[in-house]
């Protein structure tokens, strides 16, 4: 491993982006534009997974991102009364304790990244096809079980949150 | 080279689009107008809202002009003739009209308008109808080409066009890109007469003649789509392969813009309905369908 | 030393920092799910970057991302439930008022 490889520089570069628009999210005052911008986040997420050769799992996070947060951006425009960030309101607590706890979480993480030994790396990997061939002999061999769970969460989940959110029966009476 | 090409092939048919567009709405057939429109928009002021998002604002039209083009990538217009053929090109194809979205409702929010802000969230349950209604007749034509990359699409067409072998996907998808395109009767986010042109309202000049050139760019986009996967692509006997593709694209892009005036347009609550209780199922069933038939019968 | 692996991960530690901070300290509901999304998307990062580099000839590693993907949808299905029930009786989704949910 000597110099910096055209691999490295994409990783870092995306990675940084996925770090600052993480960071926007919770510095702007605009709820939408926080939203965009962890939509922005998660889209250079999917842009590392491509970098890191995983181009079904990058184009599938891409993919769902985009409309799963504007969702969110939909519901934040729903429930504040705020929207547009034109009042600046503050709506943070404990701050202190928020940052110290996630100053501890990187800092932690970053020794555990940084001080052990990771062994050589893999140079050869399968081609995209080939990969989405795997998975999907993956998801329909031996992780059948697991996968089938998964979409069973997802189903429950959407009936669970549906009957949580409609209205009780008298109130929509009225 | 062969990028530059295609852009140029693509911008020709945005350009033939468009004169079809202004035939189906005006009902005279006028091959100049769109560039007469097209340099008054550029002659005339860029106005800006009073407290826009001004990032969104500048940024909405350009990211949907980005999401066309790089849907246009996917789409082989002849062998070779291709920017990237792609393994997973048919997924990549639906993430980048994903952000057909989010370009629309930056576009909505950006401009602090009531109308655009209408139109943008208006998009947003939209795209709840059609979402599902796009991935899952793609599902149904990978399941038969077994590759996602669309070149191998377009060659597993050779002995039986998908609009033959798989009619309810066909219907499906070109519903559901008529939905994603907001042409008529889907055309909720603009909605002329309703909205007073809702997303497009607030802008003028430069940035408009972007929407407008953007918005041409996905429908071709589609058109394109629905080509590759239920028209066999550049197949045919006699012409050269990429007049074919040309000649289907221009069809499928015609019909999509024109047939749709002739209906009215579709409630919002409704189209959310039609979609997840009649065309979802319709959608599975297409893809058990094609599954048996894969199954049983080699073709 | 692997460094491609290293500046992913460590890509992948700092959103996980920053989406820790985002979930204890905001107040609102949203904020607070998507703080939880930028956790979940460093476990993303770091997954991907594993199969990469260390194991590429491990499928299961992917599917592990899958589930991670599906995980991620659920968590906001059920939490947008729950802000709508929340926002349907007390007209706000501020999480300092909502102090019967405490056990």
């Amino acid at each position: 491993m000597t110099g910096m490889t055209a691999q490295m520089i994409f990783l870092a570069f995306f990675g940084a982006a996925a770090v600052w628009f993480g960071i926007v999210v919770f510095r702007t005052k605009s709820m939408v534009r926080s939203a965009l911008a962890l939509l922005f986040s998660q889209t250079a997420v999917g842009l590392m997974f491509l970098v890191m050769q995983a181009e079904f799992l990058g184009v599938l996070q891409i993919m769902m991102m985009a409309t799963e947060m504007s969702v969110m951006a939909i519901f934040m425009v729903m429930f504040m009364m705020d929207p547009g960030g034109m009042g600046a309101m503050d709506m943070t607590h404990q701050k202190r304790l928020s940052l110290w706890a996630g100053g501890i979480g990187l800092v932690a993480a970053l020794l555990v990244i940084w001080l052990a030994a990771w062994g050589p790396a893999v140079q050869e990997i399968p081609g995209a096809a080939q990969q989405a061939a795997d998975l999907g002999r993956e998801l329909l061999g031996r992780s059948m079980f697991v996968f089938q769970s998964a979409g069973l969460t997802i189903l429950t989940a959407m009936v669970a949150a549906t009957m949580v959110a409609i209205a009780p029966r008298k109130e929509r009476k009225e | 080279m062969t990028i530059i090409w295609i852009l140029l092939a693509f911008l020709v048919g945005a350009y033939l689009i468009a004169v079809l567009e202004s035939w189906a709405v005006h009902g005279r057939l006028q091959p100049a107008r769109p560039a007469f429109s097209a340099l008054a928009l550029l002659g005339r002021e860029s106005l800006l809202a009073r407290t826009p998002d001004r990032l969104f604002f500048e940024a909405g039209p350009v990211l949907l002009l980005v999401a066309g083009l790089l849907a246009v990538a996917v789409i082989p217009l002849a062998p070779g003739l291709i920017v990237t053929d792609l393994a997973t090109g048919a997924l990549f194809l639906n993430a980048a009209l994903a952000y057909v979205l989010v370009a629309l409702i930056m576009a909505g929010w950006g401009p602090n308008g009531a109308y655009g802000m209408i139109g943008g969230w208006r998009f947003l349950g939209q795209f709840v109808a059609y979402a599902m209604l796009i991935v899952m007749p793609i599902t149904a034509v990978a399941m038969r080409a077994e590759s996602l990359s669309t070149v191998d699409i377009v060659t597993s067409q050779a002995a039986l066009w998908n609009i033959a072998y798989q009619p309810v996907g066909f219907a499906l998808f070109v519903v559901a890109a008529m939905g994603l395109a907001w042409l008529p009767p889907l055309d909720l986010p603009t909605a002329p007469g309703d909205l007073a042109s809702g997303i497009e309202a607030e802008y003028t000049g430069v940035r408009l003649a972007v929407l407008r050139l953007a918005r041409m760019t996905v429908i071709l986009a589609l058109a394109g789509a629905t080509v590759t996967f239920y028209l066999g692509g550049w197949l045919g006997p006699w012409l050269p392969a990429p007049v074919w593709s040309g000649l289907k694209i221009l069809l499928v892009a015609g019909l999509m813009v024109s047939a749709g005036r002739l209906v009215p347009r579709v409630r919002e609550a409704r189209y959310l309905a039609l979609s997840w209780k009649l065309g979802i199922p319709l959608a599975l069933t297409n893809i058990f369908l094609v599954g048996v038939i894969a199954l049983v019968v080699p073709i | 030393m692997i460094l491609e692996l290293m500046i992913a991960l460590t890509a992948g530690a700092a959103m996980f920092g920053t989406g820790l901070y985002g979930a204890l300290s905001q107040t609102n509901l949203v904020m607070i799910i998507m703080g939880v999304e930028l956790v979940l998307a460093a476990a993303l990062v770091n997954l991907v970057a594993f199969w990469r580099y260390l194991h590429p000839e491990e499928p299961a590693a992917q599917m592990f991302v899958l589930i991670i993907m599906a995980v991620m949808a659920v968590e906001m299905t059920v939490g947008f439930g729950i802000a709508i029930a929340r926002f349907r009786s007390r007209g706000s989704v501020e999480m300092e008022e909502a102090r019967e949910l405490k056990g």
